[in-house]
């Protein structure tokens, strides 16, 4: 393994450049260019099948681009795969996990997955159980979870071994109110600490609330993106979201019968 | 509307194959062994016709036909998967009453390769009876298989929708697979049994069994035509209302089973255990796996392979085959013909790895966001696994040696028996991240998409014989050395089984580490 050259910390957090990827015929991304800065909380936004899950499959690993280039941190994800793991914490979409394992082996799975030393482990997945409330000595496994259960699990395992980025698709999908508000809480503390989070999602309101960084993707492209206040202007996120994506919000003559 | 049904199934179906090229070459050999399984029913049934013989006519439509029916019943459930393209549940909303879909899911259910093969096949009957009967019979013999390609098709949508929808908690419904899994694994030795049973029973005992079954719903249908060519037909009608009678409490049945089946399965309670004491990595990693990512994937997999049921009920499946096979052939076979059954079974663990990964779905993805090494993932997975397969075979051929009195012979025999594991398992590890296909998202452990069940059988297969040749060379030299191979076969037998295993990971490994995401894009 070669030694890595010293990053400076102007590398973004997460950086692609042209990415495409095709199904079938299908473009579902096509060619996107996207710089996460470091310490950001960073807010993908976009309609349904806009390819938000895509591009972050591909931008943690887990999707083949047909072409460009996905960096985290400055290592290339798929010409140094290790090197740009180790550094993701990843809430994949619809949160399939290793779902017949209990909570508390899920984690020490995944803890002993990154490498870590054991008492670490446990040390670190009491505390997450203990904070999320899922209970360190709870045998019920994650396949009898409440939605809302599955997805703190999930981050849980995400934040684990403390990665620099965390890549999460739609967190706060199916998630009750309280639960809503302390991933909120854990996910603000982290980007404090000099964490960087990237999140999918098509609710405004609460990337409105957390996000200093928006990009706002449709049919395959960024349509917009940078600072929040820049992106937003003196204009509710919603309004801008409509006008970039382009839909149409109000019915016309149709549907008379309603 | 159930023309709808049909052009529905019909449609997935294409899709399916527009999928890809390797769907197009297993429908063609879907489709061919179907060809072939039709031609050869067809010559069987029609063969006493053709002869004149009327008693064998009779025989061979009652036996024949009864089987026929019982593997409608049990092939799904245990080779093939059943075919859930037409899922109930995704009808739910619809506005259909119940009579309408069930036409259509009946209608839809006709259409296929093995009910077509099925058809074909009994139309030799309808040859026969006419060629015994004249035209009379073998347009009653023409009503009769079609009745009981009806019979067929209903009674295997009766019991798997029944089977997967009655039990609605998933820890009674893992329970009852585990059950299902042992029952049906038993039958294969069952079927063994009566062979042999068979062989020893004379002529006129077989008539009476199936004189028996020609009147139970099972061979009612095939033997219709044939009564007619006897003189018989007064025991038409009475047939025909017993066939059509059956159709319709199965058809009843399963209607019953529908209303659940789309109202889908409910989750269970909560924890109902005390608390663990124990640290999150003391829960994962029992204590004699070391505490490091190999221990932690090992874990997992020792743990799935109990709490997953679809892979239950393979382990199930596989024990009961490994203990019972040996324990039939063992009236006539030697010590030699034993290590050679062994070996199959070895082998046939092995197989149980074919589709590792398609058992995981996307829960994968967390392994390749991890960046797991290909040949730690590999390795772990066959430790995981072989913590309940080596000790099966150990015993199996421990208790072979002590029921066939060949004590002395079981360490060598065992060094082959490991040496087949190895090389089984050198030659599914590739395959198992080369070919693996997707499981589909439904409750019954048994449910295939259409098209995986001939990949599943092609691939094991293939695993199967070549473990087999791959052992050929240990066999024969402990055939020829016969003594001096007591004393060294096992350690020669664990050395090559190793070596083989070695080899394997050594293929299977990189290539893993070149299609991770590939390999999850396949079966997620």
């Amino acid at each position: 393994m070669t030694i890595p050259q010293q990053r400076g910390h102007a590398d973004p957090a997460l950086e692609l450049r042209g990415l495409v990827k095709r199904f079938d015929r299908k473009v579902a991304v096509a060619g996107i260019d996207l710089d996460v800065p470091a310490g950001s909380f960073f807010g993908l936004l976009g309609p349904n099948g806009a390819g938000k899950t895509t591009t972050l499959s591909m931008a943690v690993g887990l999707l083949r681009p047909d072409a460009g280039q996905a960096r985290i941190l400055g290592y290339d994800v798929w010409a140094d795969p290790p090197a740009a793991k180790s550094r993701i914490g990843v809430l994949p979409d619809g949160v399939r996990l290793f779902d017949r394992l209990t909570g508390p082996e899920l984690l020490a799975y995944h803890g002993l997955l990154r490498g870590m030393p054991a008492d670490v482990v446990d040390r670190r997945s009491g505390e997450l159980l203990d904070v999320l409330e899922l209970g360190a000595g709870n045998r019920t496994l994650v396949v009898d979870y409440s939605a809302g259960m599955k997805k703190k699990i999930g981050l849980a395992c995400a934040l684990l071994h403390a990665p620099r980025l965390l890549v999460l698709d739609e967190p706060f999908e199916a998630v009750d109110p309280v639960s809503a508000a302390l991933i909120r809480d854990i996910l603000q503390r982290y980007v404090s600490g000099g964490g960087t989070v990237v999140f999918s999602s098509h609710v405004m309101a609460v990337v409105e609330r957390l996000c200093s960084h928006v990009a706002i993707m449709a049919g395959g492209v960024i349509r917009a993106g940078g600072p929040l206040a820049g992106v937003r202007g003196d204009r509710s996120l919603e309004d801008v979201f409509v006008e970039v994506v382009g839909g149409r919000t109000a019915t016309g003559s149709e549907l008379a019968w309603l | 509307m159930a023309v709808r049904f049909v052009r529905l199934k019909l449609r997935l179906f294409a899709g399916g194959l527009r999928a890809g090229g390797w769907r197009v070459g297993l429908f063609v050999i879907g489709s061919l062994l179907g060809v072939f399984a039709a031609v050869l029913g067809y010559v069987l049934f029609s063969l006493p016709g053709l002869f004149g013989e009327q008693r064998t006519a009779e025989l061979i439509a009652a036996a024949g036909g009864s089987l026929i029916v019982l593997g409608w019943v049990f092939l799904p459930l245990l080779y093939f998967g059943v075919d859930e393209s037409l899922d109930p549940a995704r009808f739910a909303l619809l506005p259909l009453r119940r009579p309408v879909l069930l036409r259509g899911l009946f209608a839809a259910a006709l259409v296929g390769i093995p009910p077509l093969a099925t058809y074909a096949a009994t139309l030799g009957l309808v040859h026969s009876a006419t060629a015994l009967g004249g035209v009379a019979a073998g347009v009653t013999e023409l009503a009769g298989v079609t009745l009981g390609l009806g019979l067929c098709v209903a009674l295997s949508r009766a019991m798997t929708s029944a089977f997967a929808t009655g039990l609605r908690s998933r820890r009674s419904r893992d329970r009852a697979t585990v059950v299902l899994a042992c029952t049906a694994a038993l039958l294969g030795p069952i079927q063994l049994g009566a062979a042999s049973a068979a062989e020893n029973a004379d002529w006129r005992g077989i008539a009476r069994v199936t004189g028996v079954l020609a009147w139970t719903p099972l061979g009612a249908p095939y033997s219709l035509g044939l009564d007619v060519a006897a003189g018989r037909a007064w025991a038409v009608p009475v047939k025909v209302l017993i066939v059509a009678g059956s159709i319709a409490l199965l058809l009843w049945w399963w209607s019953a089973t529908l209303e659940r089946a789309m109202l889908g399965a409910a989750g269970s309670a909560g924890s109902r255990q005390r608390a663990s004491t124990r640290t999150p990595v003391g829960q994962l990693v029992p204590r004699w796996l070391p505490r490091t990512r190999f221990g932690a994937l090992a874990a997992r997999e020792t743990r799935y392979w109990w709490r997953e049921t679809r892979r239950r009920t393979t382990l199930i499946s596989f024990a009961v085959v490994g203990v019972f096979v040996p324990l039939l052939l063992l009236n006539d076979a030697s010590e030699f013909g034993l290590g050679a059954m062994l070996v199959f079974i070895a082998a046939l663990g092995a197989v149980s790895l074919a589709n590792q990964f398609g058992f995981d779905r996307s829960a994968y993805a967390a392994n390749v966001v991890a960046g797991v090494p290909g040949r730690v993932e590999l390795a772990s997975r066959v430790a995981g696994f072989s913590v309940y397969v080596l000790p099966a075979l150990l015993v199996i051929t421990v208790v072979m040696g002590v029921v066939g009195d060949w004590l002395a012979g079981v360490p060598a025999v065992f060094g082959t028996v490991v040496a087949a594991y190895g090389a089984g398992l050198a030659i599914v590890l590739p395959l198992s991240v080369r070919a693996a296909y997707a499981l589909p998202d439904s409750t019954s452990p048994f449910a295939m998409n259409s098209g995986a069940g001939p990949a599943k059988a092609l691939l094991s297969l293939a695993a199967l014989v070549g473990a087999a040749l791959a052992t050929l060379p240990l066999q024969l030299v402990g055939w020829l050395l016969a003594d001096v191979w007591r004393w060294v076969g096992l350690p020669i037998g664990i050395a090559y089984g190793i070596g083989a295993l070695a080899l394997g990971l050594r293929l299977a490994g990189p290539l893993l580490d070149r299609r991770m995401p590939e390999l999850l894009a396949t079966i997620s």
